[in-house]
């Protein structure tokens, strides 16, 4: 059996590494733009090969595919999806796990993504407005947006979100002039070289709460939920400073609970069930509306608010880098026999069955990641233990003449399991140490990720929003809201 | 003592100024004599003056979105206004006091400042951190070179506070006491703020935010005069709320100084939740027995005795419909010397109080502080000199009584040993 993957990430190595444990024994093949240095002895390992090249451009993929003569590809990141990469396979008969273009749609326009859960009324769904033009904006920021996200309307690599908390009156002609400047920075700057969406600017509600990733495998018939996964973004040690792709992400059974035999837990067993409807919804109406069929994997990025409960702040078409880590980590049964079923639409012939031990994933990242990556890139990696479990996997790195350089976004994602959360996390804390730099540039990792104060901090948010949005449940107000403006009278939304 | 405010944004687009100005008007509390704010952005700009932030901050000249700020009780003559020059490069913004640099000999015909700027070397993060790790004393400091980069912690002991605080993915904020995030931070509904441990240190440079252990320090010598009196009840000091304290203050002293009386009224503002828990926990009515006149000030903390008075009369009109043919319990959170006490003893009994019984939400001051607290000669102190029953007689109250210092230990919840008493017993830490 021949699989080709498409992307060299840390997600790629995770799945590459999933594949190779399987017992159909399948030979490795990975197609990405660096020579991710762990998929590139797995794929020597199987006697299969690597190709460097461009991912988004389906005629190649397809061309290496073919040349190879793979039986299935396993499309990593979102990009190749948004590009038709997976459409382009499926033309010429070669099976694919990755979500086509149209059914994409959900996780590349965050705008469309929205207006489809309003038309089927999917809970979770959170208040906003897009606009085409930077200039359509300003009249809205000047008079109505207070504590809001600023989003790219599209997908742009996960950049350019701004969340901005306007609730000080007396700060709000500072954070007004930012929000502006930003707004303008997101039509002119992130969204350059995006042409594929009429929607360029998103604004939506500001919501507080422990946020979490549920990742489902989907043949578009049945919908297999894998546990969920806390993934971290702001860079830093505390929750401090700018936002990144994701700095390390925890998971422990299938609602985050504190460790195996620990009856905390940040996500309860209700709301891991109305998580999973939430995304059962979303897939249902994206093929609805597309009459596409989605075969891949669909992720809600969610968020336990205070006015919904499980809600969605966006959607993933493919698995979340670095959650990747933690759900194939746990993951029992075959992923080729997944791979398969999903292909032949027979998903309901599996049974998806996952192991309860805690997982945590630390990235280390050179600085300059993630704002200025070309001081980032370039610099060798040296890594003083011995990798041959697998629990470092490579990420952001390129293979070139046998030395290992950064590609200026996360260099390797630390993989350390464990009976709990905090017992995983200084697994992971050991490993990081063992990475870094041989000319002396300075590598971070978040070393609070998992920790014992870091669980009870995001159990103690979870309870305060759950306790907030029950009280509306009881009362009837779930996801309303609702407004009192002097002279208009009663606005409701929801 | 003073409080110290650090903002270090990373977008460059942010404009730090009103942030850093609500930010010390929300530690005005610990300093109201002297403000400074230094901005740092494409250039490096400071306003400072004598004043209060209102005051002194009135409009903006410089921008930037990293800024070092300080409110300071001491008056200008007294010294430089803070935040100070060290080097060519390097801001400080400092809280408490150095007492003495290990490796270097105090020069005792420089400054306080003139000793400092001496004995640092180079202005690097690196140098920075390990000129702090070299003093001793109580203090807690926020330092800025011109890159810029921002190195904050607190002395080996902890005497003086230091929390973190965020702004959303923008950035983070050191500062004194955590009020100051509830008024320009991120509204975080668990925490308003990360308390910094003593030993640790915290630094910001553009590509980068990450703290740094220094070395195990687990002496602790906490100031209990926080809890008592400086810092704001809102804040919370080393994880303990200051008001959950001052609560438990009133509490004890109901305990310990109980009496028959018809009202329960406190000084404002600081002793203004002991008597509200003083009442709870005897059943005797709190009633507001002061209106204030003009601006609100700290009258304690004022450098001389006229103004001090000044002080005290115009915040403290009595309400005289509040205490007329009452038995009064006055709570106040600290006396030295007592002539303000006295003067409001005297104006409640003219306003027609049949008795007053002064209690003392902190024991006896008997002793100077090493650590920058302005307390005055140990000479001019009362209760130093006098025991309670004369202190009532000279202030003209009918009965007088001081919290007790174990009863200000079991107020804060903290150990014995985890606190420095030394201006209510004159042992210090040793530093």
């Amino acid at each position: 059996m021949k699989v080709l993957l498409v992307g060299g990430a840390g997600r790629e190595h995770a799945i590459a590494l999933t594949l190779a444990r399987s017992v159909h024994q399948p030979r490795l093949y990975c197609l990405s733009e660096m020579v991710n240095p762990g998929i590139k002895k797995l794929v020597d390992s199987s006697m299969g090969e690597y190709f460097r090249g461009d991912i988004n451009d389906p005629g190649h993929v397809a061309n290496v595919a073919e040349e190879v003569g793979v039986d299935f590809v396993f499309v990593g990141p979102e990009e190749p999806n948004f590009h038709g990469v997976p459409d382009r396979l499926e033309e010429k008969g070669i099976p694919c796990i990755g979500a086509n273009r149209a059914v994409s749609e959900l996780e590349m326009s965050k705008a469309s993504m929205r207006d489809l859960q309003w038309k089927y009324k999917i809970p979770g769904r959170l208040w906003y407005k897009k606009f085409r033009t930077y200039e359509e904006a300003i009249p809205y920021i000047e008079e109505y947006a207070d504590s809001i996200a600023l989003k790219p309307a599209r997908q742009a690599g996960g950049k350019g979100v701004k969340v901005i908390e306007d609730f000080q009156v007396y700060l709000q002609e500072d954070k007004r002039r930012v929000k502006r400047e930003h707004a303008e920075s997101i039509v002119k700057e992130y969204m350059r070289g995006y042409e594929d969406t009429e929607y360029r600017l998103l604004i939506e509600e500001r919501v507080w709460g422990p946020e979490y990733t549920l990742h489902c495998f989907t043949d578009g018939r049945t919908v297999l939920p894998m546990p969920v996964v806390q993934d971290n973004k702001h860079a830093f040690d505390g929750d401090l400073g700018m936002e990144t792709g994701g700095m390390g992400s925890v998971s422990c059974g299938m609602n985050l609970r504190y460790g195996i035999d620990d009856e905390r837990s940040i996500i309860t067993e209700e709301e891991y069930k109305r998580s999973v409807e939430i995304v059962r919804m979303m897939i249902e109406a994206i093929q609805r509306e597309t009459d596409k069929k989605y075969h891949g994997v669909v992720a809600g990025q969610m968020m336990l608010t205070s006015v919904w409960g499980p809600t969605v702040i966006e959607m993933y078409s493919r698995l979340g880098d670095p959650e990747a880590a933690n759900v194939l980590a746990m993951l029992r049964t075959d992923l080729v026999e997944i791979c398969e079923a999903i292909i032949g639409e027979r998903l309901n012939t599996i049974k998806a069955e996952f192991d309860d031990r805690a997982v945590v994933v630390k990235a280390v990242c050179p600085e300059g990641y993630p704002n200025k990556r070309d001081l980032a890139r370039g610099h060798p990696v040296r890594i003083s233990v011995d990798n041959g479990t697998g629990s470092i996997l490579w990420a952001s790195a390129d293979l070139v003449d046998g030395r290992v350089l950064t590609g200026g976004s996360r260099i390797v994602e630390c993989v350390g399991t464990g009976s709990s959360i905090p017992e995983a996390s200084s697994v992971a804390e050991r490993l990081c140490g063992a990475v870094s730099l041989e000319d002396g540039w300075k590598v971070f990792h978040r070393s609070d990720i998992g920790s014992e104060k870091f669980m009870e901090r995001r159990i103690a948010l979870a309870n305060m929003a759950r306790e907030i949005y029950q009280y509306r449940e009881r009362k009837g107000l779930l996801g309303k809201r609702m407004m009192w403006i002097p002279g208009k009278g009663l606005v409701e939304v929801g | 003592m003073a409080g110290i405010l650090g903002i270090y944004l990373f977008d460059e687009r942010w404009d730090v100024y009103n942030f850093g100005v609500f930010g010390l008007m929300a530690l005005q509390h610990r300093g109201q004599e002297t403000v400074g704010l230094e901005v740092f952005g494409k250039s490096r700009g400071k306003i400072e003056g004598e004043g209060l932030v209102d005051q002194v901050l009135v409009n903006n000249k410089t921008a930037g979105h990293i800024c070092l700020g300080a409110v300071s009780p001491y008056p200008a003559s007294n010294g430089e206004i803070q935040p100070i020059r060290l080097s060519e490069n390097v801001s400080l913004a400092i809280d408490g006091k150095i007492l003495r640099i290990d490796g270097y000999q105090w020069d005792p015909t420089l400054s306080y400042e003139g000793n400092l700027r001496r004995a640092l070397e180079g202005d690097s993060v690196e140098e920075i951190q390990e000129f702090f790790s070299r003093c001793r004393g109580g203090f807690s400091y926020i330092a800025l070179n011109g890159k810029p980069e921002m190195v904050a912690g607190r002395g080996d002991l902890g005497v003086k506070p230091l929390v973190l605080g965020k702004m959303g993915f923008e950035g983070g904020i050191v500062s004194s006491e955590s009020c100051v995030m509830d008024i320009i931070g991120e509204r975080v509904p668990i925490s308003p703020a990360e308390n910094i441990e003593p030993g640790e240190v915290r630094i910001f440079t553009p590509l980068s935010a990450h703290a740094e252990r220094l070395r195990n320090c687990s002496r602790r010598a906490y100031c209990s005069f926080e809890y008592v009196y400086l810092a704001r009840p809102d804040s919370y000091i080393n994880e303990i709320p200051v008001y959950r304290v001052r609560r438990k203050i009133g509490e004890v002293l109901a305990e310990e100084g109980r009496v028959e009386a018809d009202v329960v009224i406190g000084v404002p503002e600081t002793a203004v939740p002991f008597a509200m828990a003083y009442s709870n926990s005897t059943g005797i009515p709190v009633e507001k027995g002061f209106e204030l006149t003009g601006r609100r000030v700290r009258s304690a903390m004022k450098p001389n005795q006229i103004e001090r008075l000044k002080g005290v009369q115009l915040k403290l009109n009595v309400i005289s419909e509040a205490v007329r043919g009452k038995r009064v319990v006055l709570i106040d959170d600290s006396v030295v010397r007592g002539n303000t006490l006295a003067n409001i003893v005297y104006l409640m009994k003219e306003k027609g109080a049949k008795e007053i019984h002064v209690r003392i939400g902190s024991p006896h001051i008997v002793s100077h502080c090493p650590f920058g607290v302005e307390v005055p000669p140990e000479d001019e102190l009362i209760g130093r000199h006098l025991p309670e029953e004369k202190i009532a007689e000279v202030v003209g109250a009918d009965s007088f009584r001081y919290l007790s210092i174990d009863g200000l230990v079991e107020a804060t919840g903290l150990k014995f040993d985890d606190l420095c008493l030394g201006c209510f017993n004159g042992n210090y830490p040793e530093v």
